[in-house]
């Protein structure tokens, strides 16, 4: 048995490789309009590593090819004719460093996401999480927060709220800040509501917020519930055990290497027999396979193995 | 003693029951002795005390019988009462000697018969024979005499006091006698228990001895089993066992069966040996090379080719694929037919060869030093299913021993086993290998596919963000233009409300210019007539208050015109006269006007002209030296010493790009007026072109002038289509320069230029489209619109957190259909939605909201009652849902709290969210604020 897992391991090493290179050809398609040079990715190289010395903000292992849209998309913007250009506008100027990480944070949410995911973790999943007494839930990479309400609101309605602590974490200190806020745009909220319909919502979605012109301020009460941090999945650890972790449409920005260092720290955070959830298009990587079992493959959720012992 | 000697089993254990059954005998026999004296010497006892009770009785019954008879003899003197004395004397005696016999260990006793045979013979011999012998004699004097005394008496009462003594005596005697066999009897007793115990101690000793001795030898062959098994079966160990008894036996067969089983095991863990080193094989060379290294040495032999099954064409041939101390000239057949040779006819008639090999076999085995030849062969098929799949051949300088041949019998059993496991392995491998790579091309192909569907998904969420993002920016540009839609309207009522206070302000203007004049053309008349003082009647005095009059009124009359002209500039009123002027000739006329100025205050005037300037633009002569002349004037005014300078020169392109956008610098005429005067600060040099201002107040007191100099300077360059730039630094002095079209064009085309200027401002056609209204004008006119308060007047916004226009500009206007049959709830919700400025239209059943909808649809959001008469709330909802116009519009349903059924049936329905009853009317708020806002993303 053992020389066969070497050799799957070996497999995997040599998988990498030809991922990547994939990759960059699947890129180069995307992409083909504007020709991706060897100095443009030594321009990247550079960029990434000074917004991670300055910053710490390591990107490296970000998906490149997303990476150099965005870079592209903000050389365009801010008239850079080179990334280096951009780069010593990011250096010096100020605020530019700020544009550039707002772009690099894709922060596409929504209340109820994939209310089909809800409806499954509403019937499947709480059942099993009545079991315990205290039960601790991460949200990785919160971004705005609509993910933790959501899931606040579910737990509520299944009474599961009182004994519960969502630990809300996100990158960036500016989603943080908004996700504590609890206030959603009024002009996201009709799809809010028909999401939280068809997420198997069992109350009147308008008892959980009051508006004013501009946003819906959703109950404070819900707020007792949660914890907000910043915590960077590409450079911190884990900081607790959970029973429940959301992590959704995290990974698709990161590359092999990194999915499979945060599938570490996932892994490490989730209590056994807990419950890991990816984002729609995401999937295990093959060495972190095998302590899991598809508790629901359609809806992404992973269920880990009892304690081994 | 059992040591030296060898029993049996049997006999130890025989042995050991007869010394107990002897033990037991003895201990009975002696007991039964002991018991058998007691009870006799009890007998004895019981009949000798018997006998000496009898004897006594026998001798007191003598006694009394001889008395008796005497008396009856002394009665009657009949000699038959006589008898019984004779009987009695004669038996006495004998009495007493048997009495005496009894008693002859006893000398008390003896003494005391002796007495009494005394007192007998005594009776006898005084009272028996003489009284008989004087019956006999008929005496019977005699006889009374005697009996008078009658000493017999005391004889017979002495026997019997003697008698009685002694059968107590006898008594006691017998009792002390008794007591003492008691006591011998308890002595019996106690040996007989002891006799018992040490009879169990030699029993018990004798068994531990004889099963010791048999356990001892099971032990030691059980033991040496048990080292066997504990010792992982080491086969080598035997039992020794000492005795000469039946564990010898069983230790002996156990050996043979060690012996045997170890030959066994010889083969299995050979076997199992080899079945290890075949194990996970997938490579039949290498199972070949293995096998041989391993089996060869086992059968001791030196030298091994191993042949497997192959098949040349249909042919089936054996193949040598490995060997075993194979010299270097490899002298082994590569390959036999079947059939052919020893190796070919083995395969074919599936049997095993073992010969003796002829002096000149010709493999040999190579040592370091020398070449030996083998002398014994042993050539083995290995079969598989009937087929020899396999075959081996050995060869040693020994011969092959019959284990070794059984080995290799054990090994060719499952051999060809592992031969068909490791092809099919091999073959399973080939297969799992093709399908791993195929497998792999799936796996690189599938996250290929997945990492591209991941990209499409970030893309896709790039994608939505950009759009939301545009979006947002439409939605704010739309709420932009409507701002500025607002703006417009209430630009346009300001400029109307200007409009009308311009033409107040001309009006006026006019009026008191008018009103203005006429007075001071009656001043400045008198008073030159004054100062003139042709009839002499004023003092010099009074002649030069005259003069202040007259001055002071030019200077009013020349403010006056100044602020009539600016007024006519800003209402429009100037027309320009457009001409072809040489502006070559405009130096000259300066210069009569400003030279006597010059050579008053002493101060330099110079003229330059750059030498390719066009020497005729077209532009209103007028206007451009009423410019020039309050540029210069204002020079020589402020400066005190040093030069002006008017310099007429192509104009600056930085300055052009600056000022003038959209104009070339080559069609431009600059005319700069520099001074070394006071010069004016930074921060006041946008000031100076306002009206009424200078630099401060102390400026006017110290070199007068109304201030208004340059607002008209200003506001005519720009009439002509340029702009007036001022450059100064405090103290060193100022230059202003007049930048002019120097192309010919016409005033229609000033006046459109002007108009597309301040479009930005005004509306277009208005009558005060062609006014500049100037920097400072355009600032004022364009505060933010979002300050401003809607012109309308809206009922008051009481809702809590939110701004009250805010508020309104989400509801004001705002259409609701409330469909709804309860009175009060009408009453209720009309009234608040009212309040909060929103237009309500009311259904009091479905039916009528079809009706409603049917002719007017122009509605924001819905409020649908379920329970209702007529038509209830899911069917209109259904109702309303096919209709296209109310197909997308929200509908939120009021639903019974209680009802979860109704609620999950009104959103089937289509509803596009509910509200429960009775209704919480900040709740019914958020949610039409959450229906009403115009939503981004979908």
């Amino acid at each position: 048995m053992p020389e066969f897992e070497s050799f799957d391991y070996a497999r995997m090493g040599r998988r990498s490789d030809d991922f990547a290179a994939h990759e960059e050809a699947a890129a180069g398609d995307a992409d083909d309009d504007i020709a991706i040079t060897e100095l443009e990715e030594l321009e990247i190289d550079l960029l990434l590593e000074a917004i991670h010395r300055m910053r710490g903000f390591d990107f490296r292992n970000y998906l490149r090819s997303s990476l150099r849209r965005r870079i592209r998309h903000r050389m365009h913007l801010e008239g850079a004719l080179t990334i280096s250009s951009l780069q010593d506008r990011i250096l010096h100027e100020e605020g530019c460093m700020e544009r550039l990480l707002e772009d690099f944070s894709i922060k596409v949410t929504e209340m109820f996401r994939d209310p089909a995911f809800f409806q499954t973790f509403r019937s499947e999943v709480v059942p099993l999480l009545r079991q315990y007494d205290r039960l601790r839930i991460w949200n990785a990479g919160c971004a705005t927060g609509e993910e933790v309400y959501s899931m606040a609101i579910l737990l509520e309605e299944e009474g599961l709220l009182e004994r519960t602590m969502i630990y809300a974490t996100d990158m960036s200190r500016a989603a943080i800040a908004l996700s504590k806020e609890g206030r959603f745009p009024l002009k996201r909220m009709q799809a809010y509501t028909k999401n939280y319909l068809q997420a198997g919502g069992s109350r009147e979605f308008s008892a959980y917020y009051t508006t004013d012109h501009a946003y819906a301020r959703f109950l404070p009460t819900l707020k007792n519930h949660m914890v907000f941090a910043q915590h960077n999945l590409v450079t911190d650890g884990s900081f607790n055990e959970f029973q429940v972790i959301l992590c959704r449409n995290v990974l698709i920005y990161f590359n092999p290497a990194l999915q499979s260092r945060v599938h570490g720290i996932l892994n490490e955070s989730l209590a056994p027999d807990g419950f890991l959830v990816l984002g729609s298009k995401e999937s295990l990587l093959a060495p972190h396979r095998n302590g899991f079992t598809e508790f629901n493959p359609e809806q992404r959720i992973f269920r880990k193995s009892g304690d081994p012992i | 003693m059992f040591k030296n000697m060898n029993y049996t089993i049997r006999m130890k254990i025989a042995i050991g029951y007869l010394l107990i059954i002897c033990c037991l005998g003895i201990t009975i026999a002696v007991v039964s002795e002991r018991i058998n004296t007691l009870h006799n010497e009890m007998e004895q006892i019981v009949t000798r005390d018997l006998e000496i009770q009898n004897f006594i009785t026998n001798i007191r019954y003598n006694v009394v019988s001889m008395e008796t008879s005497q008396r009856g003899y002394l009665l009657t003197g009949r000699q038959a009462y006589l008898l019984p004395y004779q009987e009695g004397k004669s038996q006495w005696e004998a009495n007493h000697t048997s009495l005496a016999a009894l008693l002859d260990n006893n000398a008390s006793a003896l003494k005391e018969l002796e007495a009494i045979k005394l007192t007998i013979q005594n009776w006898i011999n005084t009272t028996g024979e003489p009284t008989i012998a004087m019956r006999a004699n008929n005496d019977t004097e005699g006889i009374q005499t005697f009996y008078r005394n009658d000493p017999g008496k005391a004889d017979i009462d002495k026997l019997r006091t003697q008698l009685e003594d002694m059968r107590l005596s006898h008594i006691d005697d017998t009792k002390s006698y008794i007591l003492q066999l008691e006591s011998r009897n308890r002595v019996v007793t106690l040996s007989l228990y002891i006799l018992l115990f040490a009879v169990v101690i030699v029993s018990l000793l004798i068994v531990s001895f004889v099963s010791s001795s048999i356990v001892k030898t099971i032990r030691q062959v059980s033991s040496t089993i048990a080292g066997i098994s504990v010792a992982k079966g080491d086969l080598s160990k035997r039992i020794h066992v000492k005795t000469n008894d039946e564990i010898k036996e069983l230790a002996e067969a156990t050996n043979a069966l060690l012996v045997s089983l170890e030959a066994q095991s010889w083969i299995t863990t050979r076997v199992a040996e080899i079945a290890t080193m075949t194990q996970g094989l997938n490579n039949l060379e290498e199972l070949g090379r293995s096998f041989l290294s391993r089996v060869a040495p086992m059968v001791g032999a030196p030298y091994g080719v191993f042949y497997i099954r192959g098949a040349k064409g249909s042919e089936p041939r054996m193949n040598k694929l490995a060997a075993y101390a194979e010299s270097g000239d490899a002298e082994a057949r590569a390959s036999f037919r079947f059939g052919e040779g020893l190796i070919g006819q083995c395969a074919m008639d599936k049997r095993t060869y073992l010969l003796s090999a002829p002096d000149d076999y010709k493999a040999g085995i190579q040592s370091g030093t020398t070449e030996l030849h083998p002398r014994n062969l042993l050539i083995v098929p290995i079969e598989y299913e009937g087929k020899v799949v396999a075959v081996v051949e050995f060869a040693s300088l020994e011969p092959f021993t019959a284990q070794h041949l059984k080995l290799l019998e054990s090994i060719e059993d499952y051999f060809g086993v592992t031969i068909d496991n490791v092809t099919g392995r091999m073959e399973v491998e080939r297969l799992l290998s093709e399908s791993q790579a195929l497998t792999e091309e799936l796996q690189t192909q599938t996250e290929e596919l997945q990492a591209q569907s991941e990209e499409l998904q970030m893309q896709q969420e790039e994608m939505r963000m950009t759009t939301e993002h545009l979006e947002e920016q439409n939605l704010f540009a739309a709420q932009k233009t409507k701002e500025l839609e607002h703006a417009k309207t209430e630009l346009e009522a300001y400029a109307e409300k200007l409009k009308q206070s311009a033409q107040y302000k001309s009006n006026f203007l006019a009026n008191m210019s008018h009103e203005l004049r006429t007075p001071l053309n009656s001043i400045l008349i008198l008073s030159q007539m004054l100062y003139e003082n042709e009839n002499k009647l004023l003092t010099e005095e009074e002649e030069g208050y005259a003069r202040v009059i007259h001055s002071s009124g030019n200077d009013l009359l020349s403010l006056i015109n100044d602020i009539l002209d600016l007024s006519k500039i800003e209402a429009g009123k100037i027309a320009l006269v457009m001409d072809d002027v040489n502006v070559t000739e405009i130096p000259e006329m300066m210069r009569m006007l400003f030279d006597p100025v010059a050579d008053k205050k002493g101060i330099t005037f110079r003229i330059e002209l750059q030498h390719d300037i066009p020497s005729v633009v077209r532009t209103d002569g007028q206007r451009l030296q009423q410019i020039l002349k309050n540029l210069l004037s204002n020079a020589f005014k402020f400066t005190e010493s040093g030069t002006v300078t008017l310099k007429l020169h192509q104009a600056d392109p930085a300055v052009v790009a600056d000022k003038m956008p959209g104009s070339a610098p080559e069609e431009l005429l600059a005319f700069s007026v520099v001074d070394t005067g006071i010069g004016i600060p930074k921060d006041k040099q946008d000031l100076i072109f306002g009206a009424f201002q200078q630099l401060d107040g102390n400026t006017n007191r110290v070199y007068g002038g109304t201030g208004l100099g340059l607002s008209i300077c200003n506001e005519l360059a720009n009439l002509l289509g340029g702009c007036i730039v001022v450059e100064s630094e405090l103290h060193k002095g100022s230059s202003f320069t007049l930048y002019l079209p120097a192309t010919h064009c016409t005033a229609i085309e000033l006046e459109q230029a002007s108009m597309q200027a301040s479009a930005s401002y005004s509306a277009p056609g208005h009558p005060f489209a062609d006014v500049n209204f100037g920097d400072n004008a355009a600032a004022a006119a364009s505060p933010p619109i979002s300050q401003s308060e809607p012109v309308k007047n809206t009922p008051a916004a009481a809702s809590s957190g939110m701004g009250g226009s805010e508020e309104t500009a989400l509801f004001l206007g705002k259409r609701v259909l409330l469909v709804e049959d309860d009175e009060r709830n009408i009453f209720a919700i009309d009234k608040a939605l009212k309040n909060k400025g929103l237009e309500v239209v009311i259904a009091r059943n479905g039916r009528e909201c079809l009706d409603i909808v049917a002719s007017d649809s122009n509605f924001d959001l819905v409020l649908m009652d379920i329970m209702m008469p007529i038509m209830d709330g899911f069917e209109t909802t259904r109702a309303l849902r096919a209709d296209e116009a109310m197909h997308d519009k929200p509908i939120i349903a009021l639903t019974a709290k209680a009802m979860k059924s109704d609620q999950e049936s009104c959103l089937q329905a289509g509803a596009s969210d509910y509200i429960s009853k009775p209704i919480h009317m900040e709740q019914l708020f958020s949610l039409m604020r959450v229906w009403l806002t115009k939503q981004v993303g979908h």
